[in-house]
């Protein structure tokens, strides 16, 4: 069955400063919504008074890494976006990938090796018929 | 511990935990669930140590011994129905084999660290002991099996523990030490002759490394191949691929059924056997 692999979002941004207006936004309109549409990620909204670091989301993943998406600057739609767009992501590492494809079976019939076609000791060769 | 970092709260990270994995629980015991016997020990020492009356010393929380020791049967038994179902001709003994494979300390504390049961966990030491999440897990299937009963857990034992099966071959999971009289067992039991190894194909005799493939026929007619460096290597390695092919384990075998869940009856007969 399919487990959401986001395990929790926080919403870490100040009442006060003025690039946090799209976070103090989300939390007003979306936030409940995306938390009634999302019932197995915990969204917990801290907001820290005063001037202090800038506005953040931090995403947890089932397999631990951590992923930080500045929220600076951008309206409550835009952090809408990030937010569904972290919990649809997995924990795993944004590298790029080496091949886009990938097979537990690579081969259906066996895997060619040097013996496939050859045929074994043990047929018997008769004599060669002569053409009539 | 994430527990002990801000933002922590446990009943939200419960529920979502229950609507992670799509399961209806009932809260109280999906939190006894999570209680250990270690953690018990360690708050009452604590308390102990502050100074409290002895009234305050007792933890009114149950662990989640029963419940684990519940979960660990049922699942154990679904399991063994499941394999049983699936490949007949595998003997009692392979299918002990799998099934303690799968309820192992190391697969059952890998799932359930990528259920995130380590953060919920309330055990003593940091980072929770796989024997510690492995009882957790299994007590988490023991809340199920209470609070939904046996079909909905089966489907859970299922979803969960069954694909971890995916791409292992049947003889890295159990250990054979004779394969060539086991082989012999099952062909005597079916009425077939002994098998009779001769040397389909060798390759590189006199090198350091040579390949012989050693098939076994039973009345001319061949039974299994299998390659090897020496001849008793291949002879071993053509049992052991007859048996494959008995038991109906083999790496092209149909894919395991996932679409209807299992009728009540056998869920029943795994609760009525234990």
């Amino acid at each position: 069955r399919y487990v959401r692999q986001l395990q929790r979002l926080q919403l870490l941004f100040s009442p006060t400063a003025a690039d946090a207006r799209g976070a103090r936004q989300f939390v007003e309109e979306a936030a409940q919504d995306f938390a009634r549409q999302h019932p197995d990620v915990v969204l917990y909204v801290s907001p820290h008074s005063g001037p202090g670091p800038a506005p953040v989301l931090r995403a947890e993943y089932l397999n631990g890494t951590v992923r930080d998406e500045l929220i600076a600057s951008k309206t409550s739609e835009e952090i809408v976006q990030l937010a569904t767009k972290l919990a649809n992501q997995s924990g795993l590492d944004i590298i790029r990938i080496r091949k886009p494809f990938h097979t537990d079976n690579p081969s259906v019939q066996g895997q060619w090796h040097p013996l496939t076609n050859k045929p074994s000791i043990l047929t018997v060769q008769g004599p060669r018929l002569q053409p009539q | 511990r994430r527990s002990e970092k801000p933002n922590w709260d446990y009943h939200a990270e419960i529920q979502a935990f229950s609507h992670r994995v799509q399961e209806n629980f009932s809260l109280d015991l999906l939190k006894t669930a999570f209680v250990n016997p270690c953690y018990i020990e360690s708050e009452e020492a604590r308390r102990r140590q502050l100074g409290l009356d002895k009234d305050a010393v007792a933890l009114q929380l149950q662990d989640n011994s029963g419940l684990a020791e519940r979960g660990l049967r049922f699942a154990r038994a679904y399991l063994a129905q499941c394999f049983e179902g699936a490949y007949p001709e595998l003997p009692a003994k392979g299918v002990e084999a799998l099934v303690n494979f799968l309820t192992s300390r190391e697969l059952v504390s890998y799932v359930a660290q990528n259920l995130s049961i380590q953060d919920l966990a309330l055990c003593r030491d940091f980072p929770a002991p796989p024997d510690v999440l492995q009882r957790t897990f299994l007590a988490v299937i023991g809340a199920l099996l209470e609070s939904s009963g046996p079909e909905r857990t089966g489907i859970f034992v299922r979803d969960f523990f069954i694909p971890q099966l995916i791409g292992k071959d049947l003889f890295e999971i159990w250990e054979v030490v004779n394969p060539m009289g086991l082989l012999l067992e099952e062909l005597t039991k079916r009425n077939i002759s002994a098998p009779e190894p001769r040397i389909t194909r060798q390759l590189g005799v006199s090198t350091v490394l040579p390949v012989y493939f050693v098939g076994l026929y039973c009345d001319k007619k061949m039974l299994a191949e299998g390659p090897g460096e020496t001849l008793l290597a291949a002879e071993e390695e053509a049992a052991r691929v007859a048996l494959r092919k008995l038991y109906g384990y083999t790496e092209n075998r149909r894919p395991w059924d996932y679409s209807k869940p299992k009728q009540g009856l056998a869920a029943e007969k795994a609760i009525s056997s234990n």
